[in-house]
């Protein structure tokens, strides 16, 4: 009994501090990780997307919270008026975990722009083929009304054949920013005219 | 067995991918460029000694019948603490290794020498054994990256090695160059040990 005991308390500590020192170095770290994903990978995605150099993009940041998810959102003021939005959203459904893209939005023409992946761990060579130009291209000049589907379920996109999984997270990514732009287009305009930066908004500059 | 000993071991007697054949699994898959290999090999090699050392620390208090469990825990504290510092001062490195930086935890080097080797002897030579055996890694997966690249690329390190005719063999960096060149390595070694009546038992 008493080397149960012992068994149990020597692995407990162990997880426990293996545990507290893990928490400890990635709060330390979060910020800096966070920083080199806006250099590295957002800043690529949001170039393609407005055609412009990053690190002018990438200052204009704020992270929007709505239905207990957290979305980062880049905006474009020229001549001070907000009229482009980069909307970020994990696409759920993925056949490897979440699909996380970046979604661009006109919104004078209320139309989207184009997608960029900005993470996934789909399958190389099956999966990984929805950053084929090819297929992200369908999204150039959606309307940003009305919710998009695939050919399967009714809608106007064409799946990557074997990829369904796929091509079903990145459409729940976009329709997650199509609802986000429906419920709160005022507000996230509003919060990126006004000089003040939020609260809520990090990182960034 | 003295520190020295064990860490010199690591370079030829425990020369992981060719001598152990451990830690297959990266050597083949991340050896495209000589650059990922060092990457690779660095980030092994510290966990390898911090493992070596804490598992050594250790091994009078873990009990036996939970020891692998311990060791486990052990190595993936230390592995995610790579892969976050990875991420935070070399993203770009971290974004190609992908997958391979959070599979350390079950290289069997890692746990092969926690379990053979520092856990039955004192924590500087664990440290050391750890240090020989990952830079011995480190080298044999700079030594498979270098050829790959040189070879189905051109260039070492990023910079070009060919003038403008060379025609890079596209082959080499795929995954099927992985297994000849590993292959024709691991065949020139053995015969090499070979002649000179060398008899490897894994110690």
């Amino acid at each position: 009994m008493r080397d149960i005991g012992r068994l149990v308390l020597v692995l407990s500590l162990i997880g426990v501090i293996s545990a507290g020192t893990l928490a400890y170095v990635r709060a330390a770290l979060d910020a800096r990780i966070e920083h080199q994903e806006d250099l590295h990978v957002r800043g690529p995605a949001l170039s393609r997307l407005f055609a412009r150099p990053a690190p002018d993009l990438l200052a204009n940041k704020l992270a929007f919270r709505a239905g207990g998810r957290e979305y980062p959102v880049f905006y474009l003021d020229d001549g001070g008026q907000v009229d482009r939005l980069a909307v970020e959203a994990a696409g759920r459904g993925g056949y490897g975990g979440d699909v996380v893209v970046m979604i661009g939005l006109d919104l004078a023409r209320r139309t989207l722009i184009g997608v960029e992946i900005v993470s996934h761990h789909e399958t190389p060579g099956v999966g990984a083929r929805i950053e084929r130009e090819s297929f992200r291209a369908q999204w150039t000049g959606l309307a940003l009304d009305e919710p998009v589907a695939l050919r399967s379920a009714g809608g106007d996109l064409d799946a990557i054949s074997g990829a369904t999984f796929s091509s079903r997270a990145m459409v729940d990514g976009t329709n997650q920013v199509i609802e986000l732009l429906r419920d709160h287009a005022d507000e996230i305009v509003e919060l990126a005219a006004g000089g003040e930066r939020p609260a809520r908004a990090k990182g960034g500059s | 067995m003295t520190a020295v000993r064990a860490l010199t071991h690591g370079f030829w007697r425990n020369l992981p991918p060719f001598r152990l054949v451990l830690g297959l699994c990266p050597a083949l898959a991340i050896t495209t460029a000589a650059e990922y290999g060092l990457g690779m090999g660095l980030a092994v090699t510290f966990v390898l000694v911090f493992s070596n050392a804490l598992v050594s620390l250790l091994r009078r208090v873990i009990p036996d019948e939970v020891r692998i469990a311990s060791f486990i825990v052990v190595i993936a504290t230390l592995v995610v603490l790579v892969e976050l510092a990875m991420k935070a001062y070399f993203y770009p490195l971290s974004r190609t290794l992908g997958i391979y930086v959070p599979l350390i935890v079950v290289n069997c080097i890692i746990l092969g020498r926690a379990e053979a080797f520092a856990s039955r002897n004192p924590v500087l030579v664990s440290a050391a054994d750890g240090l020989g055996v990952g830079l011995g890694y480190t080298i044999s997966l700079i030594v498979v990256g270098s050829l790959r690249e040189i070879l189905g690329a051109g260039t070492w390190f990023g910079r070009p090695v060919f003038g403008d005719g060379f025609e890079p063999f596209g082959f080499m960096v795929k995954a099927p160059g992985a297994f000849l060149c590993l292959g024709l390595l691991l065949g020139v070694m053995n015969a090499w040990s070979r002649r000179r009546g060398e008899i490897f038992v894994q110690t």
